[in-house]
Formats: C-alpha cells, structure tokens, sequence
C-alpha cells in the first residue's frame, strides 16, 4: 500500500508517495540516491546506517518512511558542510580511525552526537558512545583515538 | 585532508590516499552501483539441512520472474579438488539439482524491480522437500552407519591424511610424561560488514559480460565465470568496487557468482544480487571448527621430544574453489609445530563432509587453530610440571641462531627471533607484577590470570607452497604497470584488490621510494580485470609482499628512463642525476617529472637518441624464494574471571610482532589491532552452533556478536623488524596474524586464572556458561 508522505531530507523538502513498508534506509538510497548511508545488517544492530532524524541519531534502515512526515533527515552527505564533522573527518584521517569505509558514515554520525552531548569524553565514554555501531576492521583503537582528537579540536576550534 | 607528513617513502607513517572518499560518503560499493535497468535478485534457500528436492511450485503470474537449476544448465559446476587421488570431491550447482545438502543452500532465483519485490515472489512459491536424516555434526556424518552426503562417496570425508615423522618410538620412550588433551573450536563466520553482492550485464556494444562482485579476486573470478558458462576470458570484465571487508569470505568463487553471471548473460539483462545479514550469517563461507586430540611427549624440564595430533575440521557440504575443503585440515597438518622446536611429530587429519555451510577461507585460515591447539597444550604441560608457561615455551621456541630453520614438516622459516618477542612481552606486560597480584588477590574476589601464545605465519606463499598443496590455481607472482602521464603523475594498475588495508597508500610508498614521487600524486588502479595485467587479489597477507614487489620493480625500470631522459633535458649523464620530491636534480639545477613525462608523450623530439617514447613500465614479481616469508609474534593478556557468574575481562593485552621491514607503521599496527579484536570474536563471542536437525542457531546479530567497542581492549603493540631475506625490501605479510593468537592467549589466560578450581577451558568461543560448566566439572574431579 502506497502513501503520500513530506520530510525534509538534508534541508530540501521532499514530497513523495512509497509504500508504507519502505524503510527510510531504502528511501534515501533508492529514491534520493543517497548512498553514504550504508546497510550492514537492516536489523537495527550493527548502527552503519545511521542518521540524524531531527536532529537525533537513528537506524535508518529500521525507520519506516511513511512514518516520518514532518521529521528533517540529515545524512552524511547534508553535514559535507558542518564545521564540527570536517573536525571529526579530519581526526579520523590524523588517526587511521577507518579501514574499509563501510562502517564510517554511521561511526561519523554516532561521533559528531557523542561529541556534542560529551565534549571531553575519556576514552571509556568513547568505547561506550559507540558501542551501537560494529566495525570489523579496525579492532576500534584508531576510531576511539581518532574521537579522542576529536574532542580536543573541536574545543580548541 | 591535509597531508604534512615529509617522508613518504618505506616505513614513512603515511595518511590514507583512499580516505578522502570513504570519510565524504562517496566510496562506491556494490549496492551503491547504478546500471540502468538492473533488477534486483532474491533467491530462494532451503529450509531444510538435507532432503530431496522435489517441484518447486512457481505462481503462474512468476513463472518469468523465478529460474530454476533447469534454467540455468548451460552453467557448468563448481568443482574445487585437490590432486590427491584420494580426495572425493563435490559438484556445486549454481542453483541447486534434486538434492539439498545445507539450510541457505540457493533452490532458485527470484528477479524483480525491487529486492523487496524479489523477497514477496519468493515467498510465493512453495518447494516439495523429502528429508533426509540431517548430518549436522562431524561425529554423525562419521558414524559408521551414517547415510552418505554425497552419494557416490565412500564415506563422509573429504580427505583423510597421516603423517609420521622423526622418530616418535623414541620420543614416547624418553618421555617423562605424555600429555592427552581433547580441544575444539566453534563454528563461525568472517562476517564483513559489507555482505557479499554481485551485478552481472552484458555490456552490448564490447561483447563483453561485465561482472561486478565484492570480490577479493577479480581476475581470478573472471577467469571461473568464463570456464563455468564457456565464454572467452575477452569477453568477460571482473570489477571489484569499494569492497566493505573481506576477510577471506570474498575470495572464493560462489554459486551466487555463477548464478548471477550466468542468468545475466542468458536474460540478457543487469541483474544484482545483494546478501543479507541473515544469508551472509548462514551461507557466507563458515570457518574455524576444528577438533582436536592432542599428545605431547617431554621431559621434566618441559622440553618438548615429541607432538602426535588428531585433527578434525568440519569442511560443510561442498568444497570451495579454490581451497578445497582440505584446506583447514592440510594447513593445520603443515604449521601445528609453530614456532616451536618439535624433533619427532605424527598428525592425521580428516576433512569431514556435513550438512552444513561450506567452510572457506577466514583470516588466519588454519593457523588460528593450529596456534590454539599447541599453545593451549604448551600452558597444560607447565601446570602438568609446576612449571611457568612463559618458562616452558622459551625452552621450546627456535633459537634466532637456528634461522632459516627448516621445520619437521619442511616449512623454510626465513628469519626473526622468536625467543625475543616473547621476552618483550613478558617484559611488557610485568609478568612479575601480574604473579605477586595473583598470590595477594583481588578486593573484589575476582581471580586473575596471564596468558601467552606465540606463532609463526607463512605470509606472501610463492609458487612452491600452491604446488604443494595441489590446487587448481598457482598464486605465485604478482603485477604491476606503473603509468607517468603527461603531467607527470603516477597511475599503478596492480592486480591485488583494496577493501581496508591501505594499499592505495602504501603501494605509493613503494613508489616515492622508487621515483621519488609525492604519494598524493600517486593513484592505485586495483580491482579490474581490463585495467591491470592478470593478478591473484588479495588474501593470503601476501598484496603488499607481492604487489609491492612489482610496483618496486617497474617503478625501479621506470626511474631509469626517468633518469635517462631528465639528464638528456639538463644535459648531463644519467648517472649524475638523482630523483626526489618529483623531480630529477643535478647538484646545481633540475627538472620535473612532468616536464619528462611530457617529452616521452608529447615530445617525443626531446628525448636523447635511442630512447624510446612512452612511460608505461609492466612487471611482474615473484619473491627470491617462494616458501614464504615467514611473520611471528607474542600475544600475551591478562583476564579477570567472576567465579561466581562466569563474567570475563581482558584487563591488558600485548602484542610484540614481527612483520619484517614495516612500510608504513601507521596501517600495520591498525592491521594487528583489527586481527585481534577477530581473535577476541573467536576466542570469546562469535559462534554459528547447528542443533540435530542441522538449523544454524544464530542468523543475526542479535544471536551472533561481533565484538563491539566496549568489548576490545586497548591493545598495546611493539615491534621488531627482521628483514625477510627473501623478499623486496624484506617486507612480509602481516594481515591475518593479528587473529591468529587471541584464542589461544585468551584460554591460557582463563585457565591461569581457575587453576586453583581445577577448571579446564579446553572450547571456544568461551562464554560465561562454559566458564562456570569448567570450573563445575573441575570440582567435581580436581586435578
């Protein structure tokens, strides 16, 4: 069954009409073609898809489209400009905190609100922040360093 | 990103060439691809472990949406044997015939816009299933009456192996003691993030079948899909995009390859297959369950005299290309010793066929059992005599003095000092501190334990290794073309493939070492079988030994012709000239690389007489010896164990490795880091268990855990650097080692710690269930 549906997606507003099992993972990827957002399991478990929905991360792939009329969807493509990720991507780059790149969309999203709600996290904080989303490559140490550094330009930013 | 490191050449620390594009969302994986028209496949697995497959009922309204075995009989079998007579091999159908042999077996393939669309037709059909008793154990499929898998086999095994050598009559005798022990490890999978896809079109004008996989290995893969549906290798493209992990479980050819491939070439039409958590949980290639009956024989001191080992591995219900389901077993049969002096040794192996998903390749391959069965006997031998393990393995391992060692299974250990990395982590991690902890206890009645384990990893085998174990395919060499374009930039094809280990920088470290070229000015063209001379990929830990090799080598023939026709431009000899910072200099003036490059493209009327135009430089490289260069380290961690709820923390672990001339430290202490926090997956979380109708337990991640942030320690790292004779640079491979000790370490560590309660975690993945059963049955008959 299909339905009308308006959000805002990365600040354009979007008018569409989808089935109402679709799941806002599949929106943006098959319909906005935005593909940084990336699915690992499409359970809600491994966090590689996920995004901000007004303003606060979500599983992308576990959020029904047509349930999210009225709600602004920030993706990484919307934050190419927020000053606090550049600081992030570049912390992340200083300090090898990806391999593969599949997971770093969703690491980067979870970062950039673990950082605004914990400015100076320990590196416990850091473990447990991001303990929603799995990576398989790097054993974690590069990330946690890398939101380490984060954490330190941004409140030298 | 801003780069501002100088040094960029071997052992420089470089930042990431390919992180720009991951970091911005923009790395390109198979579901992010877009082919006009593609549809979306789904496909239909079965339910069952084992049964005869009967119709399959399609709704008329599918009938041209859903393929069937029938549909697809053009396609040739996959068949991966090893060229021991005795092996029995399996044919794997695309999709498949009459019988199926594992639940996640593909029965048909179901087509339609959507994948969503793809799953409701699925679900629409109905398949007629006559059970058969399910296999869903080695001891069942090797019980005397057990019904055959495959029907033409003499009994449920692959391959059964045995091997005796040295004198072990001898080594009984002398013994002080024969130490019997029976271990095991879980079943489970490689699990990258990414899951496994594949799109296939028929590219109409090139008369070309273009297959993009996130593959490991595409042209090794081009060269299946052309055998397996009679194409020519010309008219078929392998194209790996940004691949999300692999790990080993993308280095095979798989029938959702072959399917794929094959339905797109007969329909004509882009089709892609996407895997999900759950098919790549249940049909992704499985690895790691082995089981083991060990003996060592030795003396008081704890000197080893003798090693006999029983090894069983559970290899599934097909043989996978191009491995063969002997790989497991064969690989353990060959590296059990490790880095261990063993005088006399006798292993028979079995490869044993059950109603289970093949078992393929995953980081460490044997290696991490073969690692856990002997560095788990070394720790039960010192309890055995009051001795300290540390104490026990240092009498044991290969003295530096005795290097190249020439093992009792004929392995060329090349080089390092195995004595000394253990030494270092002992040092490291205060074993001195961690006893007298240990003897005052701990305030929160929690006990505390160390362990240790030490290997020694084949890396970059060469052409002698694959001969010797008798596979289709010899992965003996590797290529390169270096490219100077016009403006004096720097494209390398190379036919390894990049899914997270850098080499899209560290390749271009190998040639600002060459050419003196900026690594931001280099690019690395990987994973395309029209854009590189023919590869093998990457798996192995063998790219960076062996495409490195390459890359040296033509960047190498390619700074002589640089040299040559710079001089020319400065008008000196070539001999007077050097070459850094991407140009060639004379003491007193220079000239750049693009202004070269430009008179061998565009000018050719500036280049000294005889020079010929053009800048491409190909080659190919084969280490100096092809046994292997050989990687080694000491993992040591300290556990604390709740006695009371079985409840386990890794409080520190230390890894002292040696991975010969390290290119660049940066990517291979991340590598070690992210092979340990698998090891820690095997040792302690990650397990696929079948119950007695052969259904897989867990199919998602809410039953299946990778370990998490909060689960992986912070590891600490130091390093040695032996130089392996063998190779360019003396580079040796260094992917998989991290996982290879983590489970042995993590159980001696555990074991240390209930020493006093008897327990004997002999079993992976050690869980807190398995924690308190050990330490029960210890109670109940103390050593």
């Amino acid at each position: 069954m299909k339905q009308s549906v308006s959000l805002t997606v990365n600040g354009r507003p979007v008018e569409t009409t989808v089935e109402s099992r679709l799941s806002l993972a599949d929106f943006l990827r098959l319909e906005l073609r935005l593909t940084a957002t990336h699915l690992g399991c499409e359970h809600g478990v491994c966090g590689a898809c996920t995004v901000l929905i007004d303003g606060e991360p979500a599983r992308s792939c576990i959020a029904l489209t047509v349930s999210l009329g009225g709600a602004q969807i920030t993706t990484l493509e919307g934050l190419a400009d927020d000053p606090a990720m550049q600081i992030i991507k570049q912390a992340f780059h200083d300090k090898h905190g990806l391999q593969c790149g599949f997971c770093t969309p969703g690491m980067l999203i979870s970062t950039r609100d673990l950082l605004k709600r914990t400015p100076k996290p320990s590196a416990d904080a850091v473990r447990e922040g991001l303990s929603g989303n799995l990576c398989r490559c790097t054993g974690y140490q590069g990330i946690v360093r890398a939101v380490l550094k984060a954490a330190e330009d941004l409140a030298a930013a | 990103m801003n780069h501002s490191d100088t040094k960029q050449g071997i052992g420089a620390a470089v930042k990431r060439n390919e992180d720009e594009r991951l970091l911005n969302g923009q790395g390109t994986y198979l579901a992010d691809l877009e082919i006009p028209g593609t549809l979306e496949a789904a496909f239909i697995r079965s339910p069952v472990a084992h049964a005869r497959l009967g119709a399959v009922k399609v709704p008329s309204e599918y009938s041209h949406h859903v393929f069937l075995a029938a549909d697809l009989d053009f396609a040739h079998p996959i068949v991966a044997a090893t060229d021991d007579p005795q092996f029995q091999s399996t044919k794997q159908f695309a999709l498949a015939k009459d019988k199926v042999r594992f639940v996640g077996e593909m029965i048909a393939v179901c087509i339609a816009p959507t994948r969503a669309q793809a799953e409701d037709i699925a679900q629409s059909c109905e398949l007629e299933l006559d059970e058969l008793p399910a296999l869903w154990d080695m001891d069942v499929a090797t019980a005397p009456d057990a019904p055959l898998i495959h029907e033409h086999w003499r009994d449920n095994v692959y391959l059964k192996t045995d091997v005796s050598l040295g004198d072990l009559e001898r080594a009984r005798k002398d013994a002080t003691i024969s130490l019997s022990k029976s271990l095991s490890m879980g079943r489970h999978g490689a699990v990258p993030l990414e899951c496994r896809g594949v799109l296939a079109h028929r590219d109409r004008r090139l008369n070309e079948l273009t297959v993009y996989s996130s593959t490991q290995f595409p042209h090794v893969l081009r060269t299946c899909i052309s055998r397996a549906i009679d194409l020519p290798e010309s008219q078929v493209r392998v194209i790996a995009p940004d691949v999300g992990g692999g790990f080993g479980a993308k280095g095979n050819f798989s029938p959702e390859e072959l399917t794929i491939a094959a339905l797109a070439m007969k329909l004509d039409q882009p089709i892609r297959w996407i895997e999900d958590r759950r098919e790549n949980l249940i049909a992704s290639p499985h690895a790691r369950e082995h089981r083991y009956d060990v003996t060592v024989h030795a003396n008081n001191d704890g000197l080893i005299l003798g090693l006999e080992a029983m090894i069983r591995v559970d290899a599934g219900a097909y043989s996978v290309w191009p491995w063969t389901a002997a790989m497991e077993a064969g690989m353990v049969v060959g590296i059990l010793p490790g880095p261990y002096h063993v005088p006399a040794y006798a292993a028979k192996s079995q490869s044993i066929c059950t109603n289970k998903t093949p078992m393929g390749p995953y980081r460490g391959v044997g290696r991490t059992g073969a690692c856990f069965a002997m560095d788990v006997m070394i720790d039960a031998l010192a309890r055995e005599l009051h001795l300290d393990p540390a104490d026990v393995r240092l009498l044991n391992l290969i003295k530096p003095e005795d290097m190249p060692y020439q093992s009792i299974t004929g392995k060329q250990y090349d080089s390092g000092d195995y004595p000394e990395a253990a030494r270092q982590a002992l040092a490291a991690i205060d074993i001195d501190a961690i006893r007298s902890r240990q003897a005052t206890g701990e305030k929160d009645d929690r006990l505390i334990g160390f362990g240790m384990s030490c290997y020694t990893e084949q890396t970059a085998h060469g052409t002698a290794e694959w001969v010797s174990r008798g596979l289709p395919v010899v992965f003996g060499y590797e290529p390169a073309l270096a490219r100077l374009t016009p403006d004096g930039k720097l494209i390398l094809h190379v036919g390894i493939q990049n899914h997270g280990q850098g080499l899209e920088t560290t390749l271009a470290q190998v040639a600002n070492e060459e050419l003196g070229i900026a690594v931001a000015d280099v690019v690395v063209r990987h994973g395309d079988s029209s854009v590189s001379p023919y590869g093998m990929g990457t798996f192995g830990s063998r790219s960076m030994t062996m495409a490195g090799g390459a890359v040296s080598v033509a960047c190498g023939q390619l700074a002589d012709k640089v040299k040559r026709i710079g001089a020319h431009l400065l008008q000196t000899t070539a001999d007077a000239v050097t070459l850094s910072d991407g140009r060639v200099h004379t003491e007193t003036a220079s000239v750049a690389l693009n202004e070269v490059a430009e008179a061998a493209t565009l000018h050719p009327e500036r280049l000294p007489e005889g020079e010929e135009p053009g800048l491409d430089i190909s080659a190919v490289y084969e280490p100096k010896r092809s046994t292997g260069a050989f990687s080694y380290a000491t993992h040591a961690c300290v556990m604390a164990v709740d006695p009371g709820t079985g409840e386990m923390e890794i409080l520190d672990y230390v890894v002292v490795h040696d991975c010969g001339r390290m290119v660049n430290p940066m990517i291979v202490e991340a590598q070690v880091v992210g092979g340990v926090a698998q090891g820690l997956g095997t040792a302690l979380y990650e397990e696929i268990p079948y119950d007695n109708n052969g259904q897989p337990l867990s199919s998602t991640f809410l039953d299946y855990m990778i370990p998490g942030c909060a689960e992986v320690p912070d590891v600490r790292m130091l390093h040695i650097e032996t130089p392996s004779p063998h190779t360019k640079y003396g580079i040796k491979g260094l992917g998989e080692g991290g996982a290879i000790s983590p489970p042995a370490a993590v159980v001696n560590a555990l074991n240390d710690a209930l020493k006093s309660l008897g327990a004997d975690i002999t079993q992976t993945p050690v869980t807190p269930l398995r924690v308190l059963e050990a330490i029960e049955s210890g109670a109940v008959s103390p050593l």
